[in-house]
């Protein structure tokens, strides 16, 4: 029996050898460390595309934000039809606290803003030569953010006062530390506009005028442009505006079609969200679209209403309309394509804020406001107009920019009324998220929304 | 040659002289117990061979048997004796002696075994005949309702759905809450690995047929053997081994139809064309009211003529179908002095209750061990097995065919064509049935190799080596004409392997010193080593839908290769002590390290102590002959939760894309602290028999602490961050238990006993960070003082009677109402977790026909339907509603729950204490009855058994929920106690053979 005895001994031993105790560390295979992430500038540029990546996921710029905007804005152009309770909350004017669209925006945008601020804290071991694109761009991607957050949670922005409503919280410093304190207080209006111009200002300045797809120059100072329209600061919209016209090297697309559902970016965009089939996400597509596009079917669809905004038979954005196979419906044809880039600034929209700048100051920089909307019109095949008013200028801004965001934004700084809703009432600012008040004890929330 | 010739030859005059030798003769004899009394049903038999007999109502018996062969009389509750048949064997007198009952099993407890009567532990044992014939082909299901205070939950009625097994209450918030499974001394895989968000039950791949016993470990004392890893209770699988006889074969073979348990009534055509004109008009005047219902009910009538009511589609019998389950298993074991075997297979064949879902299963095991010399046995177990699932989508998908109850009856399910019909509210999940499929396939390897070395008759050396492979395929393609579908087809391929390998080493001394000290020492290691690694690919683009693999795809869209694991590393010990049989002592120890844990806090220290008096053996009590047993016992100890992620203490970044150019982000925030979740129990526990342990159980108290629990602790998002792991709090488990087994009829032809347990459990979270405020997730809430995921919602207040408006309580129930469910506060309204569980079984046999049956019973969890806002919205949308709906305010004066149906208009459609409610219920389990032929014919069949029987599975509920199943939840992740669209338990009627030769 020795020899049992003999295979057990050496059995025993052999594993007590072999279950050493450094066994026990075992390094993760699919991710590094943040440390490791933070310590070559290389990993601080590929931070940097995450922040594109996570700004273009559906919850905002992938396409829910510009849909909500439309919704929020909208009483008869558009019906929703869909299911979804969260956008049909924002359609019929009455958001809960509990909104998951709602608060999806807000966490997605303060990750974008997180992994900016990191990137911008850690510029210093990028590589020289690159540093001023890679902040311009961590700017823009922060500015483009931060402006649209307070333009949802916050009340519209009044020229000339205080400003002093309540915006939302200003995170400036990238957060790598999650052991201490993280609540935060929301800013006013006035601190997150004054915010989001330093931001695209400096990204102006810092940045290249081309830059493929990424925003380069004049994607900052086409969304400055926006931000100063929405602000009431025409003056320096109007400047804007022209910057981009006069030197951005964007062109109109000759087919009005020809400027949606591209897969690369074309002449007439300033700065798109890009996706492929393999990344990016076109929520727009979601619930604009018919199934066959990859759509849910007849979520939006257009009314008459809408159409018949048009004042010219040969416009061809008025017909720029199919018919839904599962509904019958009529759906819009600017999203299409469901591995379409979702564009976010085109060269139509500074001709009409150009215009629109220029009435309101009487001038004609760049080009008189008559010619700047006809420039719009006649691409669609839209009759010339012979005068422009303001309010022509708004309404050419729903036939040309409808279904990308405008809606809401253009009733508040224009200050007309949503249907019978006051363009200042409570229920057209988004309620601060239940999910961050309760985990948040520095946050009040807005009025109508209970406390 | 020659040499051989002679052997043969000798062995032929061997057989020769046995059979001269083995000459039958009739030997008589009468068994009593020691107080004279004749002892009827006893078992005789001969051993090694299939003859065997019982005694008489007189204890009597006579038995053919040959000299030099062994009789064995057993009887249950008494000592078995041995005789060796000798030429002057005659008229035999035996007197069996008592024993301490059923209390003398032997329970298993890791890295050893120990009598039930010592054991200062509690474990809960089931055996075979507990589990075998319930006709499901999830093992722990038919667990449900036999083990006091462990909860058995399968999501709802898919047959692979996931299980979660919960032993006294959820211990864990955060991380995994499920126990350890050993099978064999094998620490199981358990890891979910569906990839259509509906998670799946890993353990689906053990066959109930080779499984000898189940033994759950409860309490710290018996768990903390197993440290980092025992705080959910541990589960122990023994499988079968063959014994000391000749080879026998068993056969079995059931088939049975399944059903739904239970069904919803939902609106009729007639019914519903009412409801929603009456809605449009509410809402929008009767002109455009009544102009928009039509327009809707002209599209979802698809050219039918709804105004006759043409079509009246009910949507559940597209859903639901008639399953059936079929089980067919063979084993075969047996053995000498030596060596010993069991083999065996099993099949299993279940069509699901709902369209698509389906499930085979073949299992193989083998076991065998051989004893070298009087020192050393060794051997080795072996399981293979392959599952296949056609599997539905999750409860929270349009295509989950449960959700097509919200389609309207108006439309047609089908086109005059027999295709599905396209044109419906949501995606007819027809299409997806008859366009797309989702296969699964697991495959798992278990095995152990173990070797026994014994020192000398009290030390002994253990080592084994155990292996789990867990691989899983899926396959899915979503056709060209399925619904959302736009990229000319999409195929996903997924695989993913996990194995771990164990091993064990351990010595055993045991020794009774001067007739009075019992005393056992185990102590050892094991190191645990888990590997995965996962790859799936996603292709589109697809020639015809006739190409469905991922090769014809003209594009490849995605893909994914991770890999990861964790090791283990523990050193353990346990030392009992009895004193005189009646002073027991228990202490043990286990130190282990995990890879999961950052490096500071990488080895924890586990311990536990027990005692226990049996008093029974006292002499103040010995008098006492109603009692034959009482035991007290105590334990107290801690107990570790790892289940968590791999890496969860770091701070991550990961990969990501952004227009097909690499990025990174930041993927999880590091909490250098993170270490285990501990749990601190204490149990005692009183065991009893009385009348000759005709009536015995046991009543423990318990309380176990959780602390340091693991949680995603919800962070302002402004941070970057949404949640972030932690230790944090603190939470408590107490509870009762309740056992009471009796033997009401112990006769010849005739016995009856039955099992009765009931459980309490109260939980409450103690402590909770950042001053104790409240941790909001969904419809569930942490909050110190109350139980774990209570419902926090806004109180539905009803209907004002003027108006029909919806009312919400402004602050709990009593409190000032409103129609502005914003100004409403959400407050405390139930919890998801029963608190009381209970069973009842009952085992009846007479003359050869046995009747058994379990009934469950849980209370204090209520259910919230996730679903609710869309089915019971009266006429909110579209989707067709629950029947109840039309008992809507119509007029001043109406007094109802369901408010004025307004198309469109949100009254009372919010998340609210509306869609809640009391999932108290008490189900026949299962029920089993059976014949058993008698000898004389089985035998004509060559046979030594066989019988017949009929089992169900889910016969009864009662209950006064409305949903589909006071027992179904969502299996796409929507929090605890949330059903959404989920579909009933099965139940199933099934007719079995089992024959025995």
């Amino acid at each position: 029996m020795k020899r049992y005895k003999l295979i057990l001994s050496m059995l025993g031993l052999g594993i007590a050898l072999t279950s050493c105790e450094d066994k026990l560390d075992l390094e993760p295979t699919q991710s590094i460390s943040t440390e490791a992430a933070l310590s070559t500038g290389d990993n601080i540029e590929n931070l940097l595309i995450g922040a594109y990546a996570e700004a273009g996921q559906a919850a905002s710029y992938g396409g829910r934000l510009q849909m909500m905007a439309d919704l929020y804005g909208a009483t008869d152009q558009v019906s929703w039809n869909g299911t979804f309770q969260q956008p049909r909350q924002v359609y019929v004017k009455n958001v809960l606290v509990d909104n998951s669209y709602v608060s999806g925006f807000w966490l997605n945008a303060y990750d974008v803003i997180n992994q900016t601020n990191i990137v911008i804290d850690n510029l210093a071991i990028v590589d020289e030569d690159n540093q001023a694109n890679i902040e311009g761009q961590a700017r823009f991607l922060r500015g483009l953010t931060y402006f649209d957050l307070t333009r949802m949670f916050g009340q519209q922005y009044m020229p000339g006062q205080a400003n002093d409503q309540l915006g939302v919280p200003l995170s400036l410093d990238g957060i790598v530390d999650y052991s201490g304190n993280l609540e935060i207080a929301r800013a006013t209006v006035g601190e997150n506009y004054a915010q989001v111009i330093e931001d695209l200002e400096t990204a102006y300045d810092l940045l290249p005028e081309g830059n493929s797809e990424y925003a380069g120059k004049y994607a900052a100072q086409a969304l400055l442009a926006r931000v100063y329209l929405q602000q009431g600061d025409y003056a320096a919209a109007l400047a804007a505006a022209n910057d981009v016209i006069e030197n951005g090297g964007f062109s109109l697309t000759g087919d009005f079609a020809d400027a949606f559902n591209n897969d690369t970016d074309g002449p007439e965009t300033i700065f798109a969200f890009q996706v492929t089939t393999q990344d990016g996400s076109n929520t727009l597509i979601t619930h604009y679209a018919d199934q066959s596009n990859g759509g849910r079917g007849n979520d939006i669809s257009i009314n008459d209403e809408y159409v018949a905004m048009f004042d010219s038979e040969d416009d061809v954005r008025g017909e720029f309309f199919y018919e839904s196979a599962q509904s019958g419906d009529r759906l819009t044809s600017k999203y299409t394509n469901q591995f379409g880039n979702v564009t976010v600034l085109r060269l139509a929209e500074m001709y009409l804020i150009r215009a629109e700048a220029n009435l309101e100051l009487n001038s004609s920089t760049g080009s008189s406001p008559l010619e700047d909307v006809n420039t719009v019109r006649l691409r669609s095949g839209a009759d010339a107009l012979s005068s422009v008013s303001l309010e022509d200028v708004w309404m050419e801004r729903q036939l040309e920019l409808a279904f990308e965001g405008f809606f809401i934004h253009d009733l508040k700084r224009t200050m007309q009324d949503v249907g019978d809703i006051s363009y200042d009432d409570n229920s057209l600012v988004f309620p601060i998220p239940q999910r961050e008040m309760d985990v948040n004890s520095l946050l009040s929330q807005n009025p109508g929304y209970g406390s | 040659m020659k040499k051989n010739l002679q052997v043969v030859l000798m062995f032929f005059f061997a057989l020769a002289t046995q059979f001269a030798f083995a000459q039958d003769r009739t030997i008589n004899g009468t068994i009593v117990d020691d107080q004279g009394m004749p002892l009827p049903g006893v078992n005789v038999i001969v051993q090694n061979t299939n003859r065997g007999v019982q005694t008489d109502f007189d204890g009597n018996f006579s038995i053919q048997a040959s000299n030099g062969e062994v009789l064995e009389f057993s009887y249950v509750g008494f000592t078995s004796q041995t005789i060796t048949v000798s030429a002057d064997t005659q008229d035999l007198s035996i007197t069996l002696g008592e024993d301490a009952a059923q209390l003398d099993e032997v329970v298993v407890v890791g890295y050893g075994t120990q009598s039930k009567r010592q054991l200062t532990d509690n474990v809960a044992k089931l055996t075979s005949e507990d589990i075998v014939e319930v006709p499901t082909p999830s093992l722990q299901n038919s667990l449900s309702g036999k083990a006091a205070g462990v909860q058995v939950k399968q999501a709802n009625g898919k047959v692979e759905g996931g299980i979660n097994i919960r032993i006294r209450g959820v211990a864990s918030i955060g991380a995994g809450s499920e126990p350890l499974y050993v099978l064999d001394g094998v620490p199981l895989i358990n890891n979910n690995e569906s990839n259509n968000g509906a998670p799946t039950n890993p353990l689906l791949t053990l066959s109930s047929n080779e499984i000898e016993s189940i033994d759950i470990l409860k309490d710290a004392s018996a768990a903390a053997v197993y440290g980092s890893r025992g705080a959910n209770g541990v589960v122990i699988i023994t499988t079968k081994k063959g014994g000391n006889n000749k080879g026998s074969f068993a056969v079995n073979y059931s088939y049975g139809i399944s059903e739904t348990a239970n069904r919803r009534d939902w609106l009729n055509s007639d019914q519903y064309i009412e409801l929603f004109t009456e809605a449009a008009i509410n809402s929008y005047g009767e002109v455009d009211g009544l102009a928009e219902a039509e327009s809707t009910f002209d599209y979802l009538a698809q050219g039918t003529d709804w105004r006759n009511r043409e079509v009246d589609t009910d949507w559940q019998d597209e859903a639901f179908q008639t399953g059936y389950t079929q089980n067919a298993d063979f084993s075969a074991s047996g053995g000498d002095e030596r060596t010993s075997y069991f083999f065996s297979g099993a099949y299993n064949d279940t069509e699901g209750i709902i369209r698509g879902n389906n499930l085979d299963r073949i299992t193989a095991r083998a076991n065998i061990s051989h004893q070298f010399s009087d020192k050393f046995n060794a051997g080795m177990n072996i399981s293979f097995s392959r599952t296949n699932i056609d599997r539905i989508a999750n409860d929270n998908a349009f295509v989950n065919p449960v959700q097509a109850v919200a389609q309207s009856p108006l439309s047609p399910a089908y086109l005059e064509n027999g295709d599905p019909n396209p044109n419906t509210l949501y995606a007819n999940f027809l299409l997806q049935d008859k366009h797309a499929f989702y296969n699964t396939v697991i495959r798992r390897v278990t095995g152990r190799a173990f070797a026994e070395y014994k020192f000398l008759p009290s030390l002994k050396f253990n080592t084994d080596f155990g292996y789990d492979l867990f691989y899983q395929n899926e396959d899915s393609y979503t056709g060209s004409l399925a619904p959302f579908q736009s990229t000319n087809g999409e195929a996903y391929a997924s695989s993913v392997g996990t194995e771990s390998y164990v091993s064990s080493n351990y010595f055993t001394f045991s020794k009774i010193f001067g007739e009075i000290h019992d005393v056992e020492v185990v102590a050892g290691m094991e190191y645990n080593n888990t590997y995965r690694r996962f790859q799936s690919v996603t292709g589109i683009q697809f020639p015809t839908d006739d190409f469905q693999t991922i090769n014809s795809a003209a594009e490849i869209s995605a893909g994914n290769g991770i890999t990861n694991g964790n090791r283990f590393l523990s050193y353990f010990a346990r030392g009992t002590y009895a004193l005189d049989g009646k002073y027991l002592f228990k202490a043990s120890v286990r130190r282990d390290g995990s890879s999961r844990f950052g490096a500071d806090e990488q080895f924890g220290t586990f311990s536990a102590i027990s005692g226990g008096w049996i008093l029974s053996e006292e002499n103040f009590l010995s008098d006492a002959d109603w009692l034959s047993f009482l035991k007290l016992r105590a334990s107290w100890g801690q107990t570790g939760n790892a289940q968590i992620g791999d890496f969860a203490a770091l701070g991550l970044y990961s990969g990501t894309s952004y227009n097909q150019r690499p990025g990174i982000y930041p993927a999880q925030p590091a909490n250098p602290l993170l270490s285990w979740e501990s749990v601190d129990q204490t149990d005692i526990g009183l065991e009893y028999g009385f009348l000759n342990n005709r009536i015995s159980g046991e009543i423990d108290y318990y309380s176990k602490v959780s602390d340091g629990l693991l949680f995603s602790v919800p962070l302002p998002g402004t941070s970057g961050f949404s949640t972030i792991q932690r230790n944090i709090g603190e939470m408590e488990n107490s509870g009762v238990e309740f056992v009471l087994n009796t033997k009401i009829i112990q006769k010849e032809d005739f016995t009856w006993s039955t099992s009765f347990n009931i459980a309490k459990n109260k939980n409450e979270v103690k402590t909770l960070p950042n001053e104790g405020a409240d941790i909001i997730s969904g419809q569930n809430i942490l909050r110190e003082g109350e139980a774990l995921q209570s419902f926090y919602l806004v109180e539905y207040a009803g209907v004002d009677p003027d108006n029909g408006d919806a009312l919400y309580y402004t602050n709990g129930e009593g409190s000032e109402t409103t129609t502005n469910f914003n100004e409403a506060n959400r407050v405390i309204a139930g919890t998801p977790y029963a608190e009381w569980i209970g069973g009842l079984s009952s085992n009846l046999y007479f003359k050869g026909i046995d009747f058994s049956f379990t009934f469950q019973g849980e209370w204090g969890a209520s259910l919230y339907n996730g679903g609710g806002i869309y089915q019971s919205a009266n006429g909110d949308y579209f989707d067709n509603q629950t029947a109840d709906q039309m008992n809507r305010w119509q007029q001043p004066g109406d007094i109802t729950n369901v408010p004025q149906a307004r198309l469109y208009a949100g009254n009372g459609v919010a998340n609210s204490t509306r869609y809640l409610q009391d999932a108290d219920f008490i189900r026949l389990r299962n029920l089993t009855l059976g014949y058993t032929f008698p000898e004389s014919i089985s035998e004509k069949l060559a046979m030594t058994n066989l019988r017949v029987y009929f089992s169900g599975l889910n016969l009864l509920t009662i209950t006064d929920y409305d949903g589909y199943d006071p027992e179904s939840t969502s299996d796409a992740g929507q929090g605890a106690g949330t059903t959404f669209y989920s579909a009933p338990a099965a139940r199933t009627f099934s007719l079995g053979v089992n024959l025995k030769f």
